[in-house]
């Protein structure tokens, strides 16, 4: 007969190492998972804080961090907080006057209701330091102004990297004052692909296509939105088309 | 008191009893191919396999079978020398002893054996035939030639005597039969017949198919090593049985006794 306590000792020294590659696996698996929660809880800020580096920009949660925006009448849509910080005005002063009035002599024109008539005075390069709140995270930026063109290709970029509606909204709106229609229905496009409750995009996309010789298409969109929403600043841009 | 599991590791010390002898699909297979060989004008017979694959058992039972219908006879353990090997021949050929001081003469004994051309027909079974020399093989072929003694050569099939064996017989043998390892099922069938042949019902059916299936894994259908783990994993549930029954289920055989048993006899490490 064995002596069985030796066998028995070395069966669970056989057990345990049979075992430990399980053990391994279960570790790993719950490293992955709780690393995968991790993740998606903040995801937001991560992918935020990836945007801001492909972007140059340093960002920290605790401290302000600075971005870069096109300085248009259109900007008028973002809450800005007014701790505008006055730069000396130089020579060459570029006056850029952000005036409803102008939406006056264009009848397809709609009106943005938190349009607010702001008149700045920058110099050229121009750049004002702003501190802008989001009210959601509660991130305070530092807001560098500026109208160079390549600013434009820059929120585009930026857009291609987070697809925030914020940005394809303002390329929309800035476009469409401007005048490109091409690029103005592009960028409502891109913005209702994403939400399409926001009503501001259905206003341009139809502006725009009414303005761009469309406006069977333009009353036809309208409408249905109309419908859907009972939107009274739709309502008064269909009036305006129907005329 | 007497444990159920002594009568059944019993059961599994293995032996080459043709009384013990499990007839499987396998096994009848074999059994039948061989009786068609030697049925056949053939001067040589290549019995083939790995050890433990049942070629003993196999060449012990075809003797009982055939011992009252043919002049068959089995050679067990191979001669020490040659000198003893043809002592044993001279007495199959002759029926009688060689007297003693004597030896005998090869080229006499293959005379002997041409002049019983037609008379007698003679059955050589050699078991473990690799302990035979290449010379000694080539007298067992002369011998042969003379169409009176027909022999059924049984060999271990190991990696190294693989190559060996089928250079050697090649142009020799005329017809080869290899025996393989058993299938999960024959070993499955093997287990449980044998432990049926003794009434140990309860205990065969204590062995579930997931113990046969790690039976098999660690003997890899080798006949040998398959009573070899059973005797082994039967006298650890015997010792339990006797000292520490909480540790024992009687209607199932654990994967940890299993596995003790496969500790014990070296198939796995720690």
């Amino acid at each position: 007969m064995y002596d069985i306590k030796p066998l028995e000792e070395e069966w669970k020294r056989y057990k345990k190492k049979k075992m430990k590659p399980w053990y391994v696996l279960m570790v790993l698996f719950l490293l992955l998972s709780s690393t995968t929660l991790f993740f998606l809880n903040y995801k937001d800020l991560i992918l935020a804080k990836l945007a801001n580096i492909d972007n140059n920009v340093s960002v920290s949660l605790d401290k302000p961090r600075q971005i870069t925006v096109l300085v248009d009448k259109s900007l008028t849509a973002l809450e800005v907080k007014k701790e505008i910080i006055k730069k000396e005005i130089n020579n060459n002063k570029l006056k850029i006057k952000t005036e409803a009035s102008s939406a006056i002599d264009d009848p397809m024109k709609y009106h943005h209701p938190n349009a607010k008539k702001v008149s700045i005075s920058i110099t050229e390069p121009v750049k004002k330091v702003v501190k802008v709140e989001k009210p959601r995270k509660k991130m305070h930026l530092n807001i560098i102004k500026t109208t160079s063109a390549s600013a434009y290709k820059d929120v585009e970029k930026r857009f291609s990297d987070t697809s925030d509606v914020d940005d394809s909204l303002f390329l929309a709106r800035t476009y469409f004052d401007k005048g490109n229609n091409k690029k103005a229905i592009y960028w409502a496009v891109q913005t209702n692909k994403i939400n399409s409750d926001i009503e501001e995009s259905w206003l341009i996309f139809a502006g725009a296509k009414a303005r761009s010789g469309h406006k069977n298409e333009a009353i036809r969109i309208l409408s249905s939105y109309v419908k859907r929403s009972n939107s009274y600043e739709a309502k008064a841009l269909l009036k305006r088309l129907k005329k | 008191m007497k444990s159920r599991y002594e009568a059944a590791k019993n059961v599994f010390i293995d032996s080459v009893d043709i009384d013990d002898y499990i007839e499987l699909n396998s096994a009848v297979a074999a059994y039948k191919q061989l009786e068609h060989s030697m049925n056949k004008p053939l001067k040589m017979i290549l019995l083939f396999g790995r050890p433990g694959t049942g070629k003993s058992i196999l060449l012990n039972r075809i003797t009982e079978k055939l011992k009252h219908q043919k002049e068959i006879h089995y050679f067990d353990t191979p001669a020490i020398d040659e000198k003893e090997f043809f002592h044993k021949l001279f007495k199959v050929l002759t029926k009688k002893n060689l007297p003693k001081n004597t030896e005998v003469n090869f080229s006499a004994l293959v005379d002997f054996c041409k002049n019983l051309r037609g008379k007698r027909e003679i059955i050589i079974l050699l078991d473990e035939a690799q302990m035979y020399g290449p010379e000694m093989m080539e007298k067992i072929r002369l011998i042969s030639d003379t169409r009176v003694v027909k022999f059924i050569v049984s060999l271990h099939k190991t990696d190294d005597e693989d190559l060996i064996a089928k250079e050697h017989f090649q142009s020799r043998i005329w017809e080869v039969i290899e025996l393989k390892n058993a299938t999960k099922d024959d070993q499955t069938s093997y287990i449980h017949k044998k432990l049926l042949k003794k009434n140990l019902f309860e205990i065969a059916n204590s062995i579930k198919d997931k113990d046969m299936k790690l039976i098999h894994a660690f003997t890899k259908g080798n006949f040998r090593e398959c009573n070899k783990l059973i005797f082994t994993i039967f006298e650890i549930c015997e010792y339990y049985d006797k000292n520490e029954p909480s540790k024992i289920k009687y209607d199932q055989i654990s994967k940890r006794i299993i596995e003790m048993a496969a500790l014990k006899l070296g198939y796995i490490n720690v």
